[in-house]
């Protein structure tokens, strides 16, 4: 639970409201491919489907079986994500979002939501848990470490300690920013600032269009 | 708006967030202007988190997704409904004024929302809003396998309950999931959905629990099936 409440001064539905839009990222060179991809696929287009599993399948799985470890879990997750990316479709709307992120996005809250869900179910069984720590010595299986990766860990390090931890644990680890709070002994409010300073030093550095 | 939920934003665009945070902060963003502008940003910036670390996918994985998908049947677009005030209570059903509103913040992660701003929709978020943003306001999740859930907040005091129901696994060819409101075992019918929707129940007093079947499209009278989850309110 969160010590946050809403905030009960002024009336957020009685304020003046201007249509909801969504920026259109210019980061991702290929994004209009996959864009029309995606609007193709929301027709039905099951050549399309595969030609966005084929440029996005590699994405998915990795940050899944990063976030969730076990591969066959990371695999089945995968899968529940591009059937739903498959029976979502029709709603993307390539004027207003960019299909990458929409996908990668999609993953990532399953991935979370899996591990949570497994965490839950393990917490039942173990009182204790000794998985649970974080650990940052696991070495992944032999990886050709791509450029994207190089500049995502390149920007990673260019964070302070605590926006760091924060961003990754969250992140890769799907922690809770107050799970996040307890693990570094930090106040919560502090580890929402430094996830959001770390954000938008990562996204400068990357090149992300803000 | 408010600091607290402004602080929120990297929370949500990092996952950070639990169910009810969450929910409350998807009422909020609807009507942020500034949360979505900054929030587009950061989830791009997550998004290369995720790219860094693609691997080679399984192998056989997408030969299985192929075959699946020659048998899974796709949503319907959501269309945007005129913006005359009034009008789009009369011409949808509820839960497809909430889906509508909710198509970004539930199915696609939260940053694509579309909709029109009705005086409808407005009672709707308010009605929202006075449930999550409730002092006792509680949320039961129901975890299914495959990932798929469904959450309930519910408050007394704004005696109701808004149920989101997310990644569902397909209820099967001409099936959909109906939602009851069970007060002295007699269910009221609330709606319907297939793999995801989001609605607002209002009058809760004396009800004890919400119960979803799976019944047949267009859903049923009174319920036909056990239900598949039943969560007390």
């Amino acid at each position: 639970m969160t010590d946050d409440k809403l905030d009960g001064k002024g009336d957020p539905v009685a304020a003046t409201v201007s249509p909801l839009r969504v920026v259109p990222s210019a980061a991702d060179h290929d994004a209009p491919d996959i864009n029309e991809l995606l609007t193709r696929v929301g027709r039905g287009d099951e050549q399309a489907f595969g030609a966005v599993y084929d440029a996005l399948g590699g994405a998915v799985y990795g940050m899944a079986k990063r976030v969730i470890r076990d591969p066959a879990r990371a695999e089945e997750v995968s899968q529940e994500v591009f059937i739903q990316v498959w029976q979502s479709a029709p709603r993307f709307d390539a004027t207003r979002g960019n299909a990458k992120s929409w996908v990668l996005t999609l993953a990532h809250r399953r991935a979370v939501d899996a591990v949570r869900h497994d965490q839950a179910a393990t917490n039942r069984e173990n009182k204790y848990d000794w998985s649970n720590g974080p650990d940052y010595d696991e070495v992944a299986e032999t990886v050709t470490i791509s450029l994207e990766h190089e500049q995502v860990r390149r920007c990673l390090d260019s964070l302070t300690g605590l926006q760091r931890e924060a961003v990754d644990l969250a992140y890769y680890k799907g922690y809770t920013y107050a799970e996040v709070a307890k693990t570094l002994d930090a106040n919560p409010a502090t580890v929402k600032t430094r996830m959001r300073d770390g954000l938008v030093r990562l996204r400068d550095c990357l090149g992300v269009e803000s | 708006m408010t600091d607290d939920l402004h602080s929120l934003i990297a929370p949500y665009a990092l996952d950070a967030l639990d169910d009810l945070e969450r929910a409350r902060f998807e009422i909020h963003l609807a009507q942020c202007a500034s949360c979505q502008s900054e929030l587009a940003g950061f989830v791009v910036t997550a998004t290369r988190l995720g790219e860094a670390e693609e691997l080679p996918p399984p192998a056989g994985l997408r030969d299985r997704l192929m075959a699946e998908v020659t048998t899974t049947r796709q949503e319907r677009p959501v269309v945007a409904a005129p913006a005359k005030p009034g009008v789009l209570r009369r011409t949808l059903p509820r839960l497809a004024i909430a889906a509508a509103f909710l198509v970004g913040a539930v199915g696609v992660g939260g940053y694509v929302t579309e909709h029109n701003q009705t005086d409808d929709l407005r009672a709707e978020q308010a009605a929202i809003s006075k449930i999550v943003s409730a002092s006792d306001a509680r949320t039961t999740t129901k975890t299914y396998d495959g990932g798929g859930h469904v959450r309930l907040i519910s408050s007394d005091i704004a005696d109701g309950a808004y149920i989101v129901a997310s990644g569902m696994p397909n209820p099967g060819h001409g099936k959909v999931y109906q939602v009851w409101v069970v007060k002295d075992d007699s269910p009221v019918s609330e709606g319907v959905f297939t793999t995801e929707g989001s609605m607002v129940m209002e009058d809760l007093d004396g009800a004890d629990r919400i119960a979803i079947t799976v019944e047949p499209k267009g859903g049923s009278k009174q319920p036909t099936t056990p239900p598949i989850t039943t969560l007390a309110v």
